[in-house]
């Protein structure tokens, strides 16, 4: 294309079927930018996204000598890449194209008897693409190469699904995990809906999958710390915690010849200090040198250095291993990946402070993990279900569904979302004690039961035949009887329209989700956005469910937002996929929209650098003059460091001043 | 004596039964609190709150307005009101607070206020009595036990808080409405043992007109409370309103009579169980005015 001839820029204006043309005059529109200056051509048409509608460009391209295309028609978000190629098949430079959002900006918003003042404003934004095409430059995309590693934050059912697929695929792949061990909320459940496998017999394959796979690194009772690059080269610094007990692979750098841990166990058996085992909610004891349970992934000790007396009992008792060190700091590993997937699961909310049911003041009130373990033959009772005041065996359990979930009390712990298992871990814990306790009652308090997923219904059918009594209605609240501790549960019974007063010897409340302690410190860290509802913001709710508008960041579980097991294995999966395509196509293309220092006229007062987010500028010595320069590919283009030049010395690509200055002056100059 | 420069002063809200039926509050309110720093004056020209149950439920507009012309006289002497019955609480409180956040219902109420020139501005904040007591910002828990010369050792009293002092929750500020504590905690410090009973945040039955309307279905209520508060042995019922001093106090002659239950547990106003613990007479508390017999609890703590 001859740079200095005049442009030429040709309009196509798109009728969306009648998204766009059933709210404004499209062919007023079309004609109206025919009387535009520069332009070469217009034309209005059904479906400009449709195979006719981009051969329409690409031959009025060649026909008219066009230098600048305009679309106005919907979103960029949605078709601009359509455009784009349509607009490079046609013989010119793909960033020769400027898109006027007349749909979600135009005709969407003003449906309703605005038809005249609609065609109008779609007049106003043609003619400032128009005005901005007349500038439009011929732009080069950059291409960095991809370092071939992955990282996934966050070591549940999803993380370790997500691993084993990226390191399956041939990619390294970094496993990060906060705890001392691999296996997340899963590996405490007792069995899973609505199949009533053991949880941690089908998942116990894949943490020892995952925790011998060639591919995978496994960094548990690690945690990030920070991040720096982008798309392709990430670098990520750990904070490797102080275990306190070196592996036999740390062991050996030591020069430690066949030691480090090897979980014997011994240095437990004679460790003095005992605390409460979080992994069981503090049913259970552990000691200071510990590990959650007998199946962890990796098998190594951890010290609790907040409870460690260090008495040194143990580093005798480990002897020659020498596994032990007292004295171990934290350090800062850095690592070099090329995508990564946060997969950071969930906490309960603290549904203490739904003060109406009681948890934390009746005894006999416990929330959902809670039952998970006493009910589990790994956990704090051997399975068997005891009531946490008496230690008896209780004859009537209820459950509270909702418990803080669809919730819009305001009251700053409930949620307005559905936590979407509850319901299906609820029947199934109904199933568990009236299966194991003879006679056992089972109530389901509830509002509605969503039992959505595959054979979800044929279980709710069949809890339902097994005799659980079901009562819809929200629990207004619990009293406990000072006497013997036994649960008044007090609500409205809305199918028979009358209040309900029950007296239960235990009682589960199934309560609401919300993101992980430090999860949004994490994603701030990778740059990335949460929804309305705290949970990660993933690109587009259906169309991309696994990314981020962060490059190279995915998402994997109910850190996006709540789901079950098989949602978070196939999101999980999904992640996977889509964090190995920038690793095996080896490079990836940044959109040109980056800064550009016009050296020549930079005084290098070096006021950008600070302001730059993402540290992508640095002053240089340049020809005896110190000038600022850009990394381009850390450049994102916010243009922060542009609009704030005291010299206009640096130019946006894409978005230079004369560009917007002439879509400035076409808005106020121009109109009818 | 403190010096009338510390004084906090407030209007005090009268309200209608305390005055009519139990003027051992009234005379307990001003006397206790001139006691502790606070200076109750006469709010002069006051009518009924008016009754939240009765007036709110049959028409908003007049609860509203009637509520307003209280709060303006108050604005006029520029004091923040203090009042001692729950029910005056959720209509001047709630009151106040609606027409702050609402300008297009204070424009209206304001049409009315007009008539005898008047006008809602929103100058004042309103306050329950007890919760200027237990507030170590006016008052606090240590200034009441350090004002108590008569300390009522050896009495167990149950608490009862009433539901228009504390829900609906998103429309106060006293915080836990589920198993509150501040209560006893005043009642521990004028000296007597506060104890905890099965399903103590229940209503006590009168309140939201179900008295007036259904009396044998607010009896039945109560009835159940005084179950529950009987069960521990209580010697005395303790509450901040008047409305529920006299379901309680009344309501028990009337469930001896319609049901044939004898409880005779008294019911003392906190008012005036701080009075006695500051060396009031059960003559000037009017205690003789209360339906049910005192006496055994006089006996227990003087």
């Amino acid at each position: 294309m001859a740079e200095n001839s005049e442009p030429r820029v040709g309009v196509f204006v798109c009728h969306c079927g009648t998204n766009i043309a059933g709210s404004l005059d499209v062919k007023d529109v079309a004609e109206y930018a025919k009387t535009l200056p520069n332009v070469a051509y217009a034309a209005e048409y059904q479906y400009m996204c449709s195979t006719p509608g981009q051969n329409m460009i690409k031959e009025a391209i060649d026909k008219y000598k066009l230098t600048g295309i305009v679309v106005a028609a919907c979103s960029p978000r949605l078709h601009e890449p359509t455009f784009r190629i349509a607009t490079k098949e046609g013989g010119l430079n793909m960033f020769r194209f400027e898109m006027a959002n007349i749909r979600e900006q135009n005709s969407w918003v003003h449906m309703h008897g605005m038809h005249d003042e609609a065609t109008a404003k779609a007049k106003d934004q043609v003619r400032m693409a128009v005005a901005k095409a007349a500038y439009l430059e011929d732009l080069i995309p950059k291409s960095v190469p991809v370092e071939k590693a992955a990282m996934v934050v966050g070591g549940g059912v999803g993380g370790i699904q997500a691993a084993l697929d990226l390191a399956s695929a041939g990619i390294k792949t970094y496993l990060v995990e906060r705890t001392p061990t691999i296996g997340g909320r899963m590996s405490q459940l007792d069995k899973t809906f609505p199949t009533l496998d053991c949880s941690q017999c089908i998942l116990a394959p894949k943490m020892v999958d995952a925790g011998r796979h060639p591919n995978i690194e496994l960094l548990s009772y690690h945690e990030v710390e920070n991040v720096e690059g982008y798309i392709g080269n990430f670098e990520v610094t750990l904070r490797k915690k102080a275990r306190g007990v070196m592996n036999p692979v740390e062991a050996a750098a030591k020069g430690i010849v066949g030691g480090g841990c090897n979980g014997c166990g011994d240095c437990t058996a004679v460790c003095p200090v005992i605390k409460p085992n979080p992994f069981e909610f503090g049913m259970a004891p552990r000691k200071a040198i510990y590990i959650y349970h007998a199946q962890v992934v990796p098998l190594i000790y951890t010290v609790d250095f907040d409870a460690c007396v260090k008495c040194g009992l143990c580093v005798d008792a480990c002897g020659e291993k020498k596994a032990i060190d007292l004295e171990m700091q934290d350090e800062f590993p850095k690592y070099k990946i090329g995508t990564v997937i946060l997969a950071t699961g969930y906490d309960f909310i603290p549904v203490e402070e739904k003060r109406e049911w009681g948890y934390k003041r009746h005894e006999n009130v416990i929330h959902a993990l809670e039952f998970e373990r006493l009910i589990c033959a790994s956990g704090p009772t051997g399975g068997h279900l005891v009531r946490p005041s008496d230690g008896a065996t209780p004859k009537s359990v209820g459950f509270v569904l909702c418990a803080g979930s669809r919730d819009n009390t305001q009251d700053g712990v409930g949620k307005p979302y559905c936590s979407r298992f509850c319901c299906m871990y609820s029947l199934k814990h109904a199933h568990q004690i009236m299966e194991k306790i003879e006679g056992c009652k089972a109530y389901i308090f509830y509002m509605d039961i969503r039992s959505f997923g595959k054979a979800y219904e044929e279980f709710y059918y069949r809890i339902q035949n097994e005799g659980c009594k079901f009562i819809r209605g929200r629990v207004a609240n619990i009293l406990e009887d000072p006497d013997t501790k036994n649960l008044h549960v007090f609500t409205e019974d809305t199918l028979l329209g009358r209040p309900v007063d029950i007296e239960l010897d235990m009682v589960v409340l199934a309560s609401a989700i919300q993101p992980r302690d430090g999860a949004t410190e994490l994603r701030k860290k990778f740059g990335v956005s949460a929804s309305s509802d705290g949970w990660m913001l993933e690109a587009h709710p259906k169309l991309n469910p696994c990314g981020t508008t962060t490059a190279g960041v995915f998402l994997a579980g109910v850190c996006q937002g709540p789901k079950d097991i098989p949602d978070t294995v196939a999101q999980a999966e999904g992640a996977a996929s889509a964090a190995s395509i920038p690793i095996h196509i080896g490079e990836v293309e940044l959109e040109p929209y980056f800064a550009q220092c016009m050296q020549d006229i930079c005084a290098g007062c070096g006021m950008c650098i600070k302001l730059c987010p993402y540290s992508a500028l640095d002053l240089v010595e340049k020809d005896g003059r110190t000038v600022m320069q850009v990394t381009e590919a850390k450049c994102k283009g916010c243009g922060t460091c542009g609009g704030f030049c005291p010299g206009g010395a640096i130019k946006m690509q894409h978005f230079t001043t004369p560009q917007i200055v002439a879509q400035i002056d076409a808005y106020l100059l121009g109109g009818e | 004596m403190q010096t009338m420069q510390n004084m906090h002063e407030y209007a005090f809200f009268l309200g209608c039964i305390a005055p009519n039926r139990y003027p051992g509050c009234e005379a307990s309110a001003i006397k206790t609190s001139a006691k502790v720093g606070i200076k109750l004056l006469p709010l002069e020209g006051a009518s009924c709150c008016p009754a939240p149950g009765a007036f709110g439920s049959i028409d908003l507009n007049v609860w509203y307005a009637m509520a307003a012309r209280n709060l303006c006289l108050a604005e006029q002497m520029k004091k923040d009101i203090a009042l001692i019955c729950n029910g005056c609480y959720k209509s001047i409180y709630e009151v106040n607070h609606i027409l702050k956040h609402d300008e297009e219902l204070r424009g209206r109420v304001n049409e009315i206020l007009k008539e005898i020139d008047m006008e809602f501005k929103g100058t004042i904040d309103v306050y329950h009595l007890a919760e200027l007591y237990y507030d170590p910002k006016v008052c606090g828990v240590q200034k009441i036990r350090d004002s108590v010369t008569t300390p009522l050792t050896g009495a167990k009293v149950a608490c009862h808080y009433g539901c228009h002092l504390l829900k609906p929750k998103k429309e106060r500020h006293l915080g836990d409405t589920e198993a509150p504590t501040w209560f006893e905690e005043l009642i521990a410090a004028v000296g007597a043992e506060p104890v905890e009973y099965r399903n103590k945040m229940m209503c006590c039955g009168a309140g939201g007109g179900v008295r007036g309307y259904d009396i044998v279905h607010a009896l039945d209520i109560t009835n159940e409370k005084l179950i529950n508060i009987s069960e521990v042995g209580a010697d005395a019922i303790s509450e901040l309103c008047p409305f529920c001093q006299l379901q309680f106090d009344r309501g028990q002659i009337e469930i001896k009579e319609k049901f044939g239950d004898v409880y005779n547990i008294p019911v003392l106003h906190f008012n005036e169980l701080l009075g006695l613990a500051q060396g009031m007479s059960p003559q000037d508390l009017a205690l003789d005015l209360h339906a049910v017999d005192c006496t055994p609890f006089l006996e227990k703590v003087l």
